[in-house]
């Protein structure tokens, strides 16, 4: 098999100081005691875009989006730009929405102040917050819920509602960890196409964390498949599919070749963790 | 079928107040029937009796006692959660203060009494550092446990929206921890009584404890048993209003 083993020589056309980087990461790393969890990832998301990252289990996928929610520190070396600017992890927290994979709904709070938490701790006015949750409920699904507490609700429906809590906290860069990782196929498949239109109206910039490929393809302008640990960018293909997309495009020619070359990076990888078999 | 206007918890209050009727006429009877001297048993009548023409004395007891209850239970409570709290943010102090605590704990409290009162003296202030030490242990247990709750991963999410520790304390730790700090409230309701109780019978210008103390050196038993039974009211009562609140405030569960 042959294959591109570099991202740089795929880059996206060259820059214009217009449209700067959103994020840049550059030779990011990142080890635990004796365990190198991330090992130079270079990545750029630039504003608007939908980047989405898969890779084997285990590959430093959660540890990046710490590092980029501002949870933890990367190792030193590391470059960290984030708007044109070169920062430490900690100055974004509170700079970036990051919605981890569980929903972690606060069980004493109902729908609506469940989706306004970000804005209360930012010190908004809790009414106006109140009522802006309220217009948004429609959008999420989630009409004639607001007075509903977490227990009442389906996991598909607390999904949304912590996804309602992460674009509410109105930043640019959106951070999705596996968002739909425990939903059952169909209800993920709707909700992908649901995320897909909020995305568009919202325009807001995601990096989207999944193992699922088709997912990756469906979502993404730009798919970023990840190393097995030490975790890096072992390949990144740029998604020429039209948007709108619909349901019928995993099934066309164009998304099963680029499934394929995905797969065969992803499938090397896995290979390295569980060890040779033949070969 | 039938109409049934009694919720469960109406019947289970229906078969317990029930039981304890049942319970009081085979009292009732057996004293009666075997004409049992009042010091051995007295019967429930001549107890309920003696409620009455001691009103004043019982009611004033039974406010003593209660006040004593209510103030250690509050400050006893209130050292628990804050403990708690300490061991919780600053985990160094988890390996210092929780042995410290299970060794104050290993003794009953009451083996503490003699020096308590000696420190505080026979008025109510002796009662309430009793029921402090009794509550705040489990106060202190409970709320650990309920602090020990808290997902790291839901402190992380408040931090990547920019939360700071205070705001995380009073919008994840507190709320969540709280079932578990107010079951412990709950339980100590009855302790409270208890230990305020024993005390008093060791030495204290008033309360239950007092009462049943002197009535004993005046062998006046059914004195003794309406001071008990009052004690019981109060100790139910303090359970019933806590458990209510319980209930209110937990009410996600």
């Amino acid at each position: 098999m042959n294959m591109p083993m570099t991202y740089p020589s795929t880059m996206e056309p060259a820059m214009t100081p217009a449209d700067e980087p959103i994020l840049d990461l550059r030779k990011l790393s990142k080890t635990f005691g004796e365990v190198q969890a991330l090992d130079g990832v270079d990545l750029t998301v630039q504003p608007g875009e939908f980047v989405t990252v898969v890779g084997p289990s285990g590959c430093g996928k959660s540890t990046l989006f710490n590092i980029v929610s501002g949870l933890e520190e990367p190792d030193n070396g590391s470059v960290l730009r984030f708007e044109g600017q070169s920062v430490h992890a900690k100055h974004l927290l509170g700079r970036v929405s990051f919605m981890p994979q569980r929903d972690l709904l606060l069980a004493w709070r109902n729908v609506i102040d469940n989706a306004i938490l970000p804005l209360e701790i930012e010190g908004a006015n809790k009414a106006e917050a109140r009522a802006e949750a309220q217009r948004m409920l429609p959008e999420f699904g989630l009409a004639g819920f607001a007075d509903k507490y977490p227990h009442e609700l389906s996991g598909g429906m607390r999904q949304r509602v912590a996804l309602m809590r992460t674009f509410m906290f109105k930043r640019d860069l959106l951070l999705l960890d596996e968002p739909f990782g425990a939903l059952d196929a169909l209800t993920r498949t709707m909700m992908q196409r649901w995320l897909l239109e909020v995305w568009q109206k919202h325009k807001r910039t995601v990096l989207f964390i999944t193992h699922d490929v088709d997912e990756a393809i469906f979502l993404g302008d730009k798919v970023l498949v990840m190393t097995a640990r030490p975790g890096a960018i072992k390949l990144a293909r740029t998604v020429d599919l039209p948007r709108p997309r619909s349901a019928d495009l995993v099934t066309s020619p164009e998304f099963i070749s680029l499934k394929r070359e995905l797969l065969d990076a992803i499938e090397e990888e896995s290979m390295k963790t569980f060890g040779p078999a033949s070969h | 079928m039938t109409y049934d206007p009694m919720s469960p918890s109406q019947h289970a209050l229906a078969r317990g107040v029930f039981g304890g009727l049942a319970l009081f006429a085979i009292w009732e009877l057996a004293a009666r029937l075997f004409d049992l001297p009042s010091y051995i048993l007295p019967a429930v009548s001549e107890i309920i009796a003696r409620f009455w023409t001691a009103r004043a004395v019982l009611g004033e007891a039974a406010a003593y006692t209660l006040g004593e209850a209510l103030a250690g239970y509050l400050l006893g409570g209130a050292i628990g959660v804050a403990l708690a709290l300490a061991v919780t943010l600053v985990p160094q102090l988890r390996k210092v203060i929780v042995p410290a605590a299970t060794a104050v704990n290993s003794v009953p409290v009451v083996a503490f009494s003699p020096l308590i009162l000696l420190w505080f003296g026979m008025g109510v202030s002796s009662k309430i550092v009793m029921v402090a030490v009794a509550v705040s242990f489990t106060m202190f247990v409970s709320a650990l446990a309920g602090f020990d709750r808290v997902d790291e991963r839901s402190v992380n999410l408040m931090r990547s929206f920019g939360a700071s520790r205070a705001a995380i304390l009073w919008k994840l730790r507190l709320p969540t921890a709280l079932p578990l700090i107010l079951s412990g409230m709950r339980l100590s309701t009855v302790r409270s009584l208890i230990v305020a109780i024993v005390t008093e019978m060791l030495g204290a210008y008033g309360g239950l404890g007092w009462v049943i103390y002197q009535a004993v050196i005046v062998i006046d038993f059914v004195q003794v048993w309406a001071a008990i039974f009052v004690a019981s009211i109060a100790s139910l009562g303090f359970f019933a209003v806590v458990s209510f609140l319980e209930r209110r405030l937990v009410f996600w569960r």
